[in-house]
């Protein structure tokens, strides 16, 4: 339900679309169209003038209406998901309006004046409601509220008493006294308001308790003591105070670099690219899972970054130990950001909610992470599985080895005895018969036909197990097949005591085989056998000074032993320079 | 000649029985296993006692056991032990420091009566029966520098029927010559391997099966 519930809110987001090209191209060309304009009044105006620097004037009205609505406009496309374009083109377009109030027509005049004060409040908007283009809190946006009556009610009202000269089309009635206490309690309103958003910020900042995540944020910030040189400025007007102009030009300035200022600070996720790389990096080694959260704060530049584990057979989340988390309890204050692995829930990120200002980055990093905690999920996985199987090879060999040990029994206590005992009866028939030669002969012929398929019963039943090693131990199984190997072999078995039976009929096949492929292949004049404990299992070594360069995949039935050394979780390395001999080395756990 | 036989197989336990019996030792205990065994000829000796080395309730040692435990307590009681493999490494357990009054062989033998019989009756007699294919095991290993080789064939057959424990007499019978030559053979191997000369047959077994496994 909460992951559902979640998704839904991360799909909303992405939803939101950049702008169409044609409806960019308008807003562009209607941007420049107005800078223009402003340009073009600016330079024809006598308050310009009056001002003095009128070229600065124009460039500086330019330059405010151009930069806050193509940096709206490519903040929109980069950041379809936050208002903040779209509020800074308002606000370009709202500064071209204000100096329409240097036009000399009538209509233009009017509007400009009545926009006349509107630039310092969508100042302080744009503030508050940086980076994603909201203002949280009632508080805040009563305030906002407060400052558009303020900058455009009263001054409408100011209008109807008659200022501004002859072309106000607004003036009802010439009350210059009213006027004068309206101007003044508007300017001081806004200056109020201004500073009550420098407040609103410092709090924020304050409740967030944490070191700053971004560097670029405390730039923002010193750009809204912007705010506080608008209040000075307002009250200045209105109360008469000293450094007006130089105030002035640093408000201006403070007011045309912030544009970019906001698009650096919305924008910053490209530049943490190189964080996102470290990050990829880090992950293509072998991860601990507590070393995952680390690295995805160190990606992300939020040391509070939580990750929980959704555990499906559950329903819950759980950390790194298994412990279950509470993510609606944890989650309070920071924002989720669920990950999600081939339409499957996997894990949820715990963090800072400032990180939503960068999709891109949390979009990365959070891909990086799920296949991160897919692979932990797999590698887990498939470790069981492993584990599982291998038990199980474990479970078939022994199960193998078992019918192999019964059916020898089989021959042994059957055939093997019935045929000796046959052959004993014959023997003493033929004592029985005395002097009849040619009876003689042919019970003879019959004992040793008996003796012929004992000799082949026996190494049938020695190939099927051989009982030696399970009645006697492997020092003993082993004496005779160095005995009888192709090549002298010196035996060495330093074994204190009997070993569990599948460990010593592995060792032994090792042997066997090894002295086999000897035989057959290596063209040796000699070879040690080594079989000692060492450290916990069992070290199974035969070396031999053949040709070396042996086949290990096909015909000498190495790749089957191995398969009987790895299915007790032991290993099987050879080593076979051509020319060099070859050295077999097996070694089995042994509990 | 009081004989103990201890084998879990009721047909071959009683067929050998019978060609004991006719060739008149004296079968005083039948046992089907090795403790019936101990217990009766603790309390019965016997000259010698046949084992199968594969007995219940394992089916593993305890044969082995149970003939190692005779030589020790009851050295005077010779020890044939029966098996239907024969293993080099069991055999020197089995000898371990003696080969007085010790017997290795295959169960098949059993069949070739002439020759069993004089195997138990050399066991019994505090000799030594040694399954020929251990011997041959231990002949035809390979060596570097094998001293077999300055042997002529002859005296290689001397050797084999050596170790599997047969007395000067006996190999000059299997062998169709005399005793005299048997002799100078057996001292020639001795000199050749540069054995020293031992007392009695049973040591020369013993000594003629080390050096072969060395």
């Amino acid at each position: 339900m909460v992951a559902s519930a979640l998704a839904a809110g991360v799909d909303r987001r992405a939803a939101r679309a950049p702008p169409r090209s044609s409806l960019a191209w308008v807003i562009a060309i209607a941007g420049l169209a107005a800078a223009g304009t402003s340009c073009a009044l600016a330079l024809m105006s006598e308050i310009a003038a009056e001002l003095g620097e009128p070229l600065v004037i124009a460039m500086l009205t330019v330059w405010l209406t151009l930069s806050y609505v193509l940096c709206g406009l490519f903040a929109w496309w980069r950041r379809p998901a936050s208002g903040f374009g779209r509020l800074m083109i308002a606000a370009g377009f709202a500064t071209f309006g204000s100096t329409l109030s240097m036009a000399s027509s009538d209509v233009p005049f009017t509007i400009g004046q009545a926009l006349d004060l509107l630039p310092p409040v969508l100042f302080l908007h744009v503030f508050l409601a940086f980076p994603d283009g909201r203002l949280r809190g009632r508080v805040v946006r009563m305030l906002v509220a407060s400052s558009y009556v303020a900058a455009i009610g009263l001054e409408l009202v100011r209008m109807s008493f008659g200022e501004f000269g002859p072309h106000n089309l607004l003036a009802v009635q010439a009350k210059p006294g009213l006027s004068d206490a309206a101007l003044k309690i508007q300017l001081t309103m806004i200056s109020v308001f201004c500073l009550t958003g420098i407040a609103v910020l410092v709090a924020r900042r304050w409740r967030a308790g944490r070191p700053l995540r971004r560097s670029i944020a405390v730039l923002v910030d010193a750009f809204a003591f912007g705010l506080v040189m608008i209040a000075f400025l307002l009250v200045s007007a209105a109360f008469g105070g000293p450094w007006v102009p130089q105030i002035r030009w640093g408000t201006f300035a403070a007011l045309a670099l912030a544009p970019l200022v906001f698009l650096v600070g919305l924008l910053r996720a490209r530049l943490a690219r190189s964080a996102l790389g470290d990050l990829v990096v880090e992950l293509r080694a072998d991860l601990a899972p507590s070393d995952l959260r680390d690295a995805l704060a160190r990606a992300l530049r939020d040391p509070s970054v939580e990750l929980a584990y959704w555990l499906p057979e559950f329903a819950t989340y759980a950390d790194v130990d298994g412990r279950p988390l509470d993510i609606a309890d944890l989650g309070r204050g920071r924002a989720t950001t669920l990950i999600d692995r081939k339409e499957e829930h996997v894990a949820a990120l715990l963090h800072d909610p400032s990180l939503q200002d960068e999709p891109e980055l949390l979009g990365a990093v959070t891909a990086a992470a799920g296949i991160a905690v897919e692979n932990g999920r797999l590698e887990a996985e498939l470790r069981a599985r492993l584990e599982e199987l291998r038990g199980s090879r474990a479970r078939v060999i022994d199960a193998g080895q078992k019918e192999r040990q019964r059916l020898e029994r089989n021959l042994h206590d059957g055939a093997q005895q019935r045929l000796i005992a046959l052959s004993l009866e014959l023997s003493l028939l033929e004592q029985r018969l005395g002097g009849d030669s040619e009876a003689t002969t042919r019970l003879d012929q019959a004992r040793r036909e008996i003796a012929l398929t004992l000799e082949e019963l026996r190494d049938v039943a020695r190939g099927i197990h051989p009982a030696v090693l399970s009645g006697h131990g492997l020092e003993v199984a082993l004496e005779s097949i160095a005995a009888r190997a192709s090549v002298p072999v010196r035996l060495t078995v330093e074994l204190d005591g009997r070993m569990e039976e599948r460990l010593e009929v592995v060792a032994y096949y090792v042997v066997s085989e090894s002295l086999v492929n000897i035989a057959k292949h290596a063209r040796a004049t000699r070879a040690t056998v080594d079989i000692a404990r060492e450290d916990g299992q069992i070290v199974v070594e035969v070396v031999d000074d053949g040709i070396g360069g042996a086949d290990t995949e096909r015909g000498s039935g190495l790749r089957g032993l191995a398969d009987r050394v790895e299915a007790l979780g032991g290993r099987l390395r050879i080593w076979t320079p051509r020319g060099g001999g070859t050295r077999i080395k097996a070694e089995i756990p042994c509990v | 000649m009081r004989v103990a036989i201890a084998e879990d197989s009721v047909l071959l336990r009683e067929g050998v029985a019978r060609l004991l019996g006719e060739a008149e030792m004296d079968v005083v205990a039948q046992c089907g296993n090795a403790e019936e065994l101990l217990s009766n000829i603790r309390s019965h000796p016997v000259d010698v006692a046949i084992v199968d080395i594969r007995l219940p309730p394992t089916h593993s040692d305890e044969g082995l056991r149970a003939a190692l435990e005779i030589r020790s307590r009851q050295p005077e009681v010779g020890v044939l032990v029966l098996s239907q493999y024969v293993e080099l490494g069991l055999a020197m357990k089995l000898l371990a420091d003696s080969a007085d009054g010790v017997g290795y062989l295959l169960k098949d033998r059993i069949s070739d009566v002439k020759e069993f019989i004089a195997a138990v009756q050399r066991v019994a007699a505090g000799g030594s029966a040694i399954d020929p294919i251990i011997v041959s095991t231990l002949l035809s290993r390979r060596r570097t520098d094998d001293p077999l080789e300055q042997l002529t064939p002859r005296e290689r057959e001397v050797l084999d029927l050596m170790a599997q424990g047969n007395s000067n007499q006996g190999i000059a019978d299997k062998l169709v010559i005399t005793l005299r030559a048997v002799e100078k053979y057996v001292s020639s191997i001795f000199t050749k391997l540069r054995l020293p000369s031992t007392g009695t047959e049973s040591r020369r077994v013993l000594a003629v099966l080390l050096f072969l496994r060395n």
